[in-house]
């Protein structure tokens, strides 16, 4: 049975904003879920309410082609967003919201942000456009797992998303890899093969944002695994899991949730954060100064030496 | 800059005095019986048509597979492999030989670093290529990847800068972990095509092929699983998910290219400086000078005497 209930304030912002996208409408993929998962689903729903969250916005960032979309498909149980192997993917950021037992879920889905080894300005500039006014809980900046390189690329990539949202974005970061079930390179297990991935990335991500090391000690970014083929394996309770047991969709979210509720404040994205420090306020107090020391140690020695000048100069036999 | 061309003179020495050093092909015999006969009977193809050496460039982006493909070909574990390192920062020849045929495999740093082509890379490769003839040229990638874009682009134009565009009548395209479960919706052989479509139409326009070169010369693909989880058949042959027995698969392509008619690409001080700029256009100078001469400077002396005598004389002169 569908139930779509209009909230006040979702209809206001739809007049105000008919760019918002779809509406928040029942979150029916939830069933298409094994009971297990559900069930963990719920509870951590549940958890979010006690916080007196009632809502969750989750931004979706990364390259293109790492499986943003999909993972974004995974976690809402419905394909609610295209996904298409070889083209590019959504050219324009798309937001799905879902409602459950007054619960509202919004996930932001991007375009990638690197196009031929360069970051793409513009997209980045549609991403920034679209999340004006709207308040970040958690940003999942995604990649693949089954990488072997981390380059000065993916730094570029941190750096422009710090410039674009600032640093505080990256306290609700969590790092999420996708086509977690691989098979590792030889000599490798699929636990070496994960921390080592991890470590090499996260340190990237820490050098592009740019953290004192005090910062990256007191918030260190989670890591997330995620595989959003169908050939997916299962565990006796149907739930899909990664090499090593765990069930990742109720894994996810939990860190979500952590992530989401944790000291950090949500980061709203208004014009100020989006056009960054205004770069004519910078050193703003030196003008006075400034003006102060030309006025004595310049201005009035230059007039005393003209006056000087004028004293000392002999006059002419015509005067 | 003369510490370097020392170093790298001393470099190409040493591997000329290596390549007398030729090792036998011993790593045949770590392969499984019946992929040791196939490949023992492509060496004799290829000494049939009078072809007793053959030599392999290997290139790519980093973190492919190039190493691990060098290793798998050759069967042992010649050029050091690291999942997370950079690869070595310069070029290794590996050298076999095998009743009277050598096998030369080169293989090279990846030609890409933090999104763009790295120019250093790709000078140590082409002063270690001087004076080398290349037969087959092994593009590789991986299969397991989702999108092509300009860098691919770059990398390929980036090549044909280097070595002109004939190297592409002699290259495979060669695609990496191949032992892969495709996305949702798509079998195996619909992604594989698909993808070799997308990386093949990035080469051609690399490469600036015209459609009847794409014809001629369509660049073949090979499949590799380097991994050694690789499945393997009852005769314990490393086999790709479509059944196909891949190392012998690969070696077959190579043969293939390997006897075109075309001769291989000599690489030569000449192609590696490419055409000199100066050239350009060196016909049109004589012609100019005397369009100069005819059309500008006779007139305009012929309107300067003109200006003078009819130049009226002042009264003090």
């Amino acid at each position: 049975m569908l139930t779509v209930r209009f909230r006040r304030s979702t209809l206001g912002r739809m007049r105000l904003s008919p760019k918002l996208g779809s509406m928040a409408r029942e979150w029916t993929g939830i069933q298409q879920f094994p009971l297990a998962t559900q069930t963990k689903l719920l509870e951590l729903l549940g958890k979010l309410k006690e916080k007196e969250r009632d809502s969750l916005t989750i931004l979706v960032m990364g390259k293109g082609g790492v499986g943003k979309s999909s993972t974004v498909n995974s976690i809402l149980g419905e394909r609610a967003v295209a996904v298409s192997a070889f083209q590019s993917d959504v050219p324009r950021p798309v937001m799905v919201s879902r409602e459950r037992s007054g619960f509202t879920l919004n996930i932001i889905d991007t375009p990638g942000i690197v196009e031929g080894g360069y970051v793409n300005d513009q997209a980045l500039d549609l991403i920034k456009r679209f999340l004006l006014n709207k308040t970040i809980d958690v940003l999942l900046y995604v990649d693949r797992l089954d990488a072997y390189r981390v380059d000065n690329l993916d730094r570029q990539i941190v750096k422009a998303i710090t410039e674009s949202f600032g640093k505080e974005m990256w306290h609700k970061g969590v790092v999420v890899l996708t086509h977690a079930q691989l098979t590792p390179p030889d000599c490798l297990s699929y636990d070496e093969f994960f921390a080592r991935r991890s470590e090499a990335l996260l340190k990237v991500v820490n050098s592009g944002v740019r953290f004192k090391k005090r910062e990256i000690k007191g918030h260190s970014i989670p890591v997330v695994l995620v595989e959003n083929s169908s050939r997916c394996n299962k565990n006796d309770s149907d739930e899909k899991i990664l090499p090593n047991g765990t069930a990742w969709i109720p894994s996810i979210v939990e860190t979500i949730t952590k992530v989401a509720t944790n000291e950090s404040k949500s980061i709203l994205v208004d014009q100020k954060l989006i056009d960054g420090p205004n770069a004519n306020d910078r050193g703003k107090l030196f003008i006075p100064l400034i003006l102060a020391f030309q006025y004595f140690f310049v201005v009035k020695r230059v007039q005393n030496w003209i006056a000087d000048d004028i004293k000392k100069e002999p006059k002419s036999p015509w005067e | 800059m003369r510490l370097q061309e020392l170093i790298s003179f001393g470099n190409n020495w040493e591997v000329s005095m290596a390549s007398q050093f030729i090792r036998e092909w011993s790593g045949i015999q770590q392969f499984p019986l019946a992929t040791q006969d196939k490949l023992l009977e492509l060496l004799g193809r290829l000494k049939e048509k009078k072809k007793d050496r053959l030599m392999i460039l290997v290139m790519g982006k980093g973190g492919v597979g190039k190493s691990s493909t060098v290793n798998s070909i050759i069967g042992e574990r010649e050029v050091t492999v690291s999942a997370f390192q950079s690869e070595a920062p310069r070029p290794t020849m590996v050298s076999w030989e095998r009743s009277g045929f050598t096998l030369n495999v080169i293989d090279t740093p990846g030609i890409v670093e933090g999104g763009y082509i790295n120019s250093q890379a790709l000078d140590i490769i082409k002063r270690f290529l001087l004076n080398k003839t290349i037969d087959v040229l092994l593009y590789v990638d991986r299969l397991h990847a989702y999108r092509v874009d300009s860098l691919d682009g770059k990398i390929v134009k980036a090549i044909s800068n280097s070595f002109g565009q004939e190297i592409w009548h002699r290259a495979i395209l060669v695609l990496t972990h191949a032992q892969l479960s495709p996305p949702d919706c798509l079998s195996y052989d619909e992604f594989l095509a698909r993808r070799s479509e997308a990386l093949l139409k990035v080469v051609h326009h690399g490469a600036r092929f015209k459609k009847k070169d794409i014809q001629k010369f369509s660049i073949l693909v090979g499949l590799v699983e380097n991994s050694s989880r690789c499945n393997k058949n009852e005769k314990d042959e490393k086999i790709l998910p479509n059944g196909t027995a891949w190392i012998p698969s690969i070696v077959e392509t190579i043969t293939k290219v390997a006897l075109t008619e075309s001769t291989g690409i000599m690489v030569d001080q000449k192609l590696i400086d490419g055409p000199n700029p100066n050239d350009r256009g060196k016909l049109f100078i004589p012609l100019i000078l005397a369009f100069q001469y005819f059309f500008v400077l006779q007139p305009l002396q012929r309107s300067i005497k003109n200006d003078v005598k009819n130049e009226v004389n002042s009264k003090w002169e």
